[in-house]
């Protein structure tokens, strides 16, 4: 790597750089800063928080054992959710994904009283809003693998295609025009929910 | 196509740009044109509107909150897979040397170890000893056939004439 390039080093990049040359410190802030959105970004794949936690211990041990070989070559978001992609959407391809479902209902509905529970609605509110969200939740889920990663990339991470290309290892092209359908299905699905509370 | 239409993302292939206003990523010189056009094209109007309200209730759509064991989980297996197995340990001299962060003396060190043990193993060993169970079949064998010895020499002392008689 040149001094030019040395000198534009994103902070993160930077700190991955460090976690190189042994400091553990740099993992930890690393992994203080980005813990959240991947999990977040597993939880939205697969819809179940425990698979989605055990999916993001993988995550950040993959970005651990890498660090020998790391070079700041994308921008440290693009790799991080290039792994987490891999590891969601591989932890789908083998099915496991179709074991989780039976407790996802369950494991939905007390997501769903513990975010509702803390803006003390009514009830009739709440039954409206638990019907949304379990509207959201499906329409979401029904979207192929790769389209949802996409959809969650670039509506939750407020990533670039440039960035979710490389995360799925895709071109620009291709991912605008997963986006486009995956958003066109979203809108066949939840448009009608304008104005509605 | 008119200049309305020139100027219309739905019908100039730019869709795009619809959908990053709706994702507000668009610079305000851009959300003003936009604005602009939605006020003359219905078609981008509607489509916008409906982008907008699945992005709203998307929005609506929190995740869960994460574990407070969470990191002390993810230190506790990056120490458990940081210690080197027996395995590790020995082939680590020629890991460094292939990411290039050892010299060769090391590995030419590692290398010869290794044929003079495979050398000193295809060789046969001067120290061996039988196995105990065929050296016990080997002298039961060498008493047998002393004793057979003795019967045959007594044997022959028994058939031979007596001295007097020859002597006669």
């Amino acid at each position: 790597m040149d001094m030019m390039a040395v000198a534009t080093i994103e902070h993160d990049a930077e700190l991955m750089l460090r976690v190189r040359e042994g400091d553990s410190q740099s993992f930890a802030l690393l992994l203080a800063k980005h813990r959240t959105p991947v999990i977040h970004f597993l939880y939205r794949m697969i819809q179940n928080q425990a698979v989605a936690e055990e999916l993001a211990q993988e995550v950040f041990l993959r970005v651990y054992r890498s660090r020998a070989s790391y070079e700041p070559t994308a921008k440290f978001t693009t790799w991080l959710f290039r792994i987490a992609s891999h590891v969601a959407l591989n932890h789908i391809r083998d099915g496991k994904h179709e074991r989780n479902q039976e407790s996802l209902d369950q494991e939905s509905d007390e997501g769903m009283s513990r975010q509702v529970a803390s803006e003390a609605p009514t009830v009739e509110q709440m039954m409206v809003r638990e019907a949304k969200f379990e509207e959201i939740r499906r329409a979401i889920q029904l979207l192929p693998a790769k389209q949802r990663a996409a959809v969650l990339m670039h509506k939750y991470q407020e990533m670039e295609y440039a960035q979710i290309a490389a995360a799925l290892e895709s071109s620009e092209s291709a991912v605008k025009s997963l986006l486009f359908r995956a958003y066109e299905t979203l809108r066949a699905k939840l448009a009608h929910m304008a104005g509605r509370e | 196509m008119n200049a309305k239409n020139n100027q219309c993302p739905m019908q100039n292939g730019n869709a795009e740009i619809l959908l990053s206003y709706c994702a507000r990523s668009l610079e305000a010189e851009q959300v003003a044109q936009i604005e602009q056009h939605l006020t003359a094209c219905a078609e981008c109007r509607a489509w916008a509107a409906e982008q907008q309200t699945v992005w709203a209730a998307m929005d609506a759509w929190e995740a869960e909150p994460v574990s407070a064991d969470f990191d002390a989980a993810l230190f506790a297996r990056i120490a458990s897979t940081e210690q080197p197995s027996v395995w590790q340990r020995w082939t680590e001299p020629v890991r460094q040397f292939l990411q290039g962060g050892l010299g060769w003396r090391p590995v030419l060190s590692a290398g010869a170890l290794a044929l003079t043990l495979v050398v000193a193993l295809s060789i046969e060993n001067p120290f061996r000893t039988e196995p105990v169970g065929q050296t016990v079949k080997l002298e039961a064998q060498e008493i047998e056939q002393a004793e057979r010895a003795l019967e045959d020499l007594e044997m022959l002392r028994q058939l031979e004439p007596p001295e007097e008689e020859t002597s006669l």
